[in-house]
């Protein structure tokens, strides 16, 4: 198995406080439809607050956001935000939304106090997952904030909760009977 | 050391004595609940992995509550792949359409959701089995995790109290107490982060029936409360314990275990409350929102969908009829429920009101999959929330209200203070009692 890569190297897209999870980070319909495929989902990621976005973004940008980030209790949109290669940095996030952006593999760092005020829209930004080390190559300034617990960045490690349970069937002895 | 109820829980289930609050374990639930909204994406998921069977199939209980009319060819393929599912599966327990009703209430009524128990559900108002002093837990779409490990990761949360001072005046209820709170945290006259936190509610607890504890759970839920705790009086237990399907054990939290805060809430002098169109803390007096014209009205939910509250529904409407313009539904929260309506002559009030009685479920309260509301149409609900579209189109205007205040509002026409009208006082006698 390779090495999982914990860096990302991209664009900061800045965000404020309170982005509300449903039609701020995906469109509520989505979410109404408990739609979880990926490819369905990606194309629509900020779709309504920036029509553009997904046409811009490239793989390894960082979503850089204020507090209380993605508000509301579901996490569709983070499904779409790992199928395009993006990381997460935000000052806060519902424990809910947390949950499931780990679930859905996606790299973050969901205690990052002040980032928005060290981060400009645009800034080259580089970011260790792992360690919690984040460098602002633009501004030649470095950071660092509290990494996400060592037995949840297994899940994201492994690529999110499906390809952690793809693992577990594996390693699981019961996983020869549980084939039918 | 002492420890709060949820912390007592999670200790009994992970086989970890003395856990406490940002302990991160993996707890062994007493029962894993899954509704029909996600039965399929779950499964297809396993079955793309070869995950077959799941870990503890006994334990499942399956409910059948979000969709329960099929409106639609595809529905009714839900519906069928469901039903398959649940067969491979082997789950414990599953309820189809027309059985159980509403997975967040016929369980307890049902007496297999007890005190001190917990579970994980893939929905957010789990929390609902606070009112018998048990603890539901959301997962969302994790649920699959348990399902096929048995457990999944959680940290043990840390317990908020408000102590509830005084009694409730007449035609005030206990949805009216739950809107109140969601306002006084937005204006943060109750400063209080409920994220990730489980609200305990204490002092004057005694008054509340099963009824009135299930409708304090809604408005805490969807300010993000992970879980939502009120100590079971000797009337929940005795409940309980004629209704068990099992054995169990009531926990309490120690009186001096750490809380990270408490507040205090006076409901002596509270009005009827009516939250407005966008979130439950947009909530104001009755008296503010008087005359909005309304067009739709629904009771029930996992807020109030218990016997109490329609009763309170009939003690209006009998002798009434839903105005002009207006349709009124109103969903029982169970089968039991739905039975009890018919024998106890509420079913002929509503009939004669013009009311539209729907089977046991969610309701509109499930994006409208029945019952939606047109653009610039106005509803008046007990529906969980009033964030736009969450009923049918965005341009509608949802406003929540008790069911006293959303039966008054169909009969009037607009929204109306359920104290302005004369009820039926026997019924209200009743509701204090539906479940003794």
């Amino acid at each position: 198995m390779t090495e999982f890569n914990w860096i990302l190297r991209g664009r900061c897209y800045l965000l404020g406080d309170d982005v509300p999870h449903a039609d701020g980070v995906i469109p509520q319909q989505f979410i109404i439809d408990r739609e979880t495929d990926p490819e369905v989902l990606a194309p629509h990621l900020f779709e309504l607050t920036d029509p553009e976005f997904v046409k811009r973004c490239k793989s390894g940008d960082i979503v850089v956001a204020g507090r209380n980030f993605g508000v509301g209790q579901k996490s569709t949109g983070y499904i779409a935000m790992q199928a395009l290669g993006l990381g997460l940095l935000c000052e806060s996030m519902p424990t809910q939304g947390y949950r499931g952006a780990i679930h859905s593999g996606l790299r973050l760092l969901a205690n990052c106090p002040g980032v928005t005020s060290v981060c400009n829209n645009g800034d080259e930004i580089e970011v260790n997952f792992a360690t919690g080390s984040v460098i602002n190559h633009t501004q030649s300034k470095s950071h660092h904030y509290s990494p996400i617990p060592i037995n949840l960045q297994k899940i994201i490690a492994a690529g999110g909760g499906e390809a952690w349970l793809k693992n577990w069937a594996l390693e699981n002895s019961n996983s020869s009977s549980n084939k039918a | 050391m002492s420890q709060t109820a949820i912390e007592k829980v999670i200790s009994r289930i992970s086989g970890v004595p003395q856990l406490h609050a940002g302990d991160v374990v993996n707890p062994v639930p007493d029962l894993i609940m899954i509704h029909d909204g996600v039965v399929k994406s779950s499964k297809v998921m396993l079955d793309k992995i070869g995950i077959l069977k799941l870990s503890s199939p006994e334990k499942v209980i399956m409910v059948s509550d979000h969709d329960v009319l099929y409106g639609s060819a595809k529905a009714a393929e839900r519906g069928s792949y469901n039903r398959q599912a649940a067969k491979e599966w082997g789950v414990g327990q599953f309820y189809d359409v027309g059985q159980g009703g509403h997975g967040h209430i016929f369980p307890m009524e049902e007496g297999q959701v007890l005190p001190g128990m917990f579970y994980f559900d893939n929905d957010t108002h789990a929390t609902n089995a606070g009112a018998v002093g048990a603890f539901g837990i959301r997962l969302g779409l994790e649920i699959s995790t348990v399902l096929a490990t048995g457990s999944t990761w959680f940290e043990v949360p840390k317990t908020v109290r408000i102590r509830i001072n005084g009694h409730l005046s007449p035609r005030v209820q206990a949805r009216d107490i739950g809107f109140y709170l969601a306002r006084l945290i937005k204006s943060g006259i109750i400063p209080l982060n409920l994220d990730n936190r489980v609200l305990e509610y204490c002092g004057e607890t005694e008054q509340f029936g099963l009824g009135e504890r299930v409708a304090l759970c809604s408005s805490p839920t969807e300010m993000r409360a992970v879980g939502v705790f009120i100590p079971p009086s000797q009337r929940i237990l005795k409940y309980c314990e004629t209704h068990a399907k099992k054995s169990f054990q009531a926990v309490y939290s120690d009186s001096n275990a750490i809380f990270e805060s408490e507040y205090d809430l006076n409901i002596s002098e509270l009005a009827p409350q009516v939250v407005q169109p966008g979130s439950v803390s947009n909530a104001v007096e009755v008296t503010q929102t008087l005359g909005v014209k309304i067009d739709h009205a629904f009771i029930g939910s996992c807020g109030s969908g218990m016997y109490d509250d329609l009763l309170s529904a009939a003690s209006v409407l009998k002798g009434r009829r839903v105005a002009p313009g207006v349709r009124l539904f109103i969903v029982p929260g169970s089968q039991k429920s739905m039975n009890r309506l018919v024998q106890e002559g509420l079913m002929q009030i509503f009939l004669d009101a013009g009311a539209l009685v729907l089977p046991p479920g969610c309701g509109p309260c499930n994006d409208a999959v029945v019952g939606p509301l047109a653009a610039q149409e106005c509803s008046i609900s007990t529906a969980t929330n009033s964030n736009a579209g969450r009923f049918g189109s965005r341009d509608a205007k949802l406003y929540l209200g008790s069911p006293l205040t959303v039966a008054a509002s169909a009969t009037t026409g607009q929204i109306t203070d359920p104290r302005t009208l004369e009820v039926d006082a026997s019924m209200i006698e009743r509701a204090k009692v539906a479940y003794d």
